[in-house]
């Protein structure tokens, strides 16, 4: 039987209207309230408040250093992030599938620290960044582990890199060891009986096989990146300074810190948002385009 | 009724959302109808609902029995039936809390706020009621009003929460070497370097948290004012001032970090507390709200209360007295009447002193008669001399600032000059905002 056509959405959007609903509630109207906001004076108390256009944008980025350095952290750091924790996640998603044996207790024990959430093992990683490794480094030959890891703003990105790290290269890893599984067995027997080294075999078989999971990955890693904000706060607090703040704290402290400047973070938001926008569209684009079916 | 209510609650929430909280005025007033309203009851008393609400739950069991006490004297002398309806939210997002039940039109009848942080922008908005001639206002301490009232000379709110503070020192320590408290910059350095000399660590450094660097500047600022600077705050906020005149707060600042202990940027106040109870440095630039933690982890600890030296004048050498958690009146309040009355009960002779000790609270009002402890005596001491001033009303963005500014030049990454600037375009923005 053949459905009439208004039917056929009228179904169709009753299936769609509870999950609709709450989105539009929690995430859509809010958003569009904050884009709003952002061309306003709003203080977040004031009953009364002005619309001033463009003047928060154009704000940000002449008068407002450290929005801009905290833009130039944040990049900092998704770059190292994306780069370091796909391979790192690959490479051990690799090594795991190598294995006849044991794969399920190491697949077990590198996604462990994924489980606790990133506060948690922000403070976790503080006590051992300030007690654990001084004492080690006070005790054993490892004295490179005795300079303050949080406290001098050299080494503190290295801190909140390595916490990031060990907290999210398990979930990642996971992504990779299904897209690895997925790999025909007989175009690896085939490129091996044309003669194709390991290595050959890595380049030119697997890794064009799994790019669907890459694409997923790299979206993953690149959003979560942009979007960091528990590591930063347990592990420094942005600081010492503002030498590890990044956009999010730095929004956060407009917001509600500081002067209370609502509107004027709600432009720092909407920044944001595009800066995110903009690159996962751009990356989605290009991964996209690379993957294949066997 | 119950079911409708909570309906009508969540029903104007989801308005308030919808209509983006700004608009003001229009919000409906659901919540609060149904209980709230006067009506009679059989005993021919009234009947009112009061809303309370104080970020601070860890005094709940106290709160729960002034609530209780209240509703049994206004039962015995106006014979109304007063249910008292407690809010205790963390302190860290009472704010946020506060500022959403405000805007939505849905404000607690009585609230906390932050004396110095908070009172004047709330005045400033209009959510605040005129309490100037209440009978309160006789009792309550001339430097204490002072934290409360506007700067058009209205009093808006009760101090629960005083403060007075300058840093704290290990008193077993400075016995053991025989030591004074300082009233100069020259003679803490000597005691510095006696203590050194002796093989103790003169000070304990925690600057992890932007706020415990943030402290040297309310106290530099306030004896600078009181010995001759005075119209610093006043210039500040007509963007006349600037904070070269305050450099002098670097000199302490230098000379604590040079006789402080190591890694001074890992450890948080938590930490540092724990440090000093353990004796591992003498002196700790930290107020006594401390004091709890502190006796935690060493109940035999023996610690006062000194004023910082700024320069070489010992004038200059004074203890901050500052009010923080106050009690306000709600502009929109139908129960001004009660919430009044609640404000005076908590203020009266007969039941404020109670109260107020089992808080453990400093004295706020002549009426309060209770003992208190060491480290409040201490400071008392000075304040009875005249030795104090009033926290100067610094912006938050100005204080978020400093805290920050210092880690950075603790770190070697700002210069003195750039920290003052900073401050200076801190506070410019903030006049800005807040014209």
């Amino acid at each position: 039987m053949v459905q009439k056509g208004y039917r056929k959405y009228v179904s169709l959007l009753a299936f769609v209207a509870p999950a609709f609903i709450l989105y539009a509630l929690f995430l859509l109207i809010p958003t569009i309230n904050g884009l709003y906001y952002s061309l306003t004076n709003w203080n977040g108390l004031n009953p009364s408040y002005q619309f001033v256009g463009l003047d928060n944008f154009i704000e940000l980025f002449t008068e407002d250093p450290y929005f801009l350095d905290s833009i130039w952290f944040t990049l900092k750091y998704v770059v190292c992030m994306v780069i370091f924790q796909n391979v790192i996640a690959l490479l051990i998603a690799v090594l795991i599938e190598s294995r006849t044996k044991s794969k399920g207790l190491f697949r077990t024990l590198f996604f462990m620290p994924n489980m606790l959430s990133l506060i948690i093992s922000a403070f976790m990683w503080t006590f051992i960044f300030t007690q654990v490794f001084p004492q080690l480094a006070e005790r054993t030959v490892l004295t490179f582990l005795g300079q303050a890891w949080i406290g001098d703003p050299k080494f503190s990105f290295l801190a909140i890199l390595i916490v990031s790290l060990w907290n999210g290269v398990g979930y990642m890893m996971i992504i990779y060891l299904a897209g690895l599984q997925g790999v025909p067995q007989h175009l690896k027997e085939a490129a091996v009986i044309d003669g194709a080294n390991i290595y050959q075999q890595f380049w030119h078989v697997t890794l064009p096989m799994i790019t669907h999971a890459i694409t997923i990955c790299l979206f993953l890693t690149l959003n979560g990146a942009f979007k960091v904000y528990e590591v930063v706060y347990g592990l420094t607090g942005g600081g010492p300074g503002r030498s590890t703040q990044v956009i999010t704290m730095n929004i956060f402290e407009e917001a509600f810190s500081n002067n209370y400047r609502y509107g004027y973070a709600s432009a720092k938001s909407v920044i944001l948002f595009l800066i995110v926008l903009v690159f996962t569209v751009i990356q989605l684009r290009l991964t996209k385009r690379k993957e294949i079916e066997s | 009724m119950k079911k409708i209510a909570s309906l009508m609650t969540s029903l104007t929430l989801v308005a308030a959302l919808l209509a983006g909280c700004g608009s003001g005025g229009n919000g409906g007033n659901g919540a609060s109808s149904p209980n709230s309203t006067d009506s009679n009851v059989g005993s021919g008393g009234k009947s009112v609902t009061l809303k309370v609400f104080i970020a601070q739950p860890r005094f709940k069991e106290q709160y729960d029995k002034l609530a209780a006490d209240f509703t049994a004297m206004m039962k015995e002398t106006q014979n109304t039936d007063v249910t008292v309806q407690l809010e205790l939210p963390n302190s860290d997002n009472a704010a946020q809390i506060l500022k959403t039940r405000l805007a939505s039109n849905d404000a607690p009848d009585v609230f906390s706020l932050h004396a110095i942080n908070e009172l004047p922008t709330f005045y400033k908005a209009g959510y605040l009621e005129d309490l100037s001639d209440q009978p309160f206002v006789d009792v309550l301490l001339e430097d204490v009003k002072k934290s409360v009232t506007t700067t058009d000379g209205k009093v808006v709110g009760v101090p629960l929460e005083t403060m007075s503070w300058g840093y704290l020192y290990n008193k077993d320590l400075f016995e053991q070497y025989k030591l004074e408290v300082p009233t100069t910059v020259a003679e803490l350095r000597e005691v510095a370097e006696q203590l050194k000399a002796n093989g103790e660590t003169p000070f304990l450094l925690s600057y992890k948290e932007a706020w415990i660097p943030q402290l040297v500047l309310p106290l530099a600022v306030g004896a600078l004012m009181k010995t001759g600077n005075e119209d610093f705050v006043d210039r500040m906020n007509k963007d006349e001032g600037s904070f070269q005149e305050m450099k002098e707060m670097f000199t302490v600042f230098d000379l604590i970090s040079e006789y402080g202990t190591d890694r001074a940027l890992e450890v948080g106040g938590d930490d540092g507390a724990a440090k000093f109870a353990a004796g591992e440095a003498a002196m700790w630039l930290q107020g006594p709200w401390y004091a709890e933690t502190i006796l935690k982890s060493n109940p035999d600890m023996s610690f006062g209360v000194a004023p910082l030296p700024i320069n070489d004048d010992p004038n200059a050498t004074l203890i901050n007295l500052s009010a923080s958690t106050t009690l306000a009146v709600s502009q929109a309040s139908k129960q001004k009447d009660v919430a009044k009355a609640f404000l005076n009960f908590v203020m009266s002779e007969e039941y404020s002193s109670g109260l107020f000790e089992s808080l453990m609270f400093n004295p706020t009002a002549t009426v309060h008669t209770y003992e208190s402890y060491p480290w409040v005596d201490d400071a008392t001491v000075y304040v009875k001399e005249g030795k104090a001033y009033q926290d100067p009303s610094i912006p938050q963005a100005v204080k978020d600032e400093v805290g920050k500014g210092l880690q950075s030049y603790f770190a070697g990454q700002m210069t003195q000059d750039e920290v003052l600037d900073a401050l200076d375009k801190a506070w410019k923005s903030f006049n800005k905002v807040n014209q």
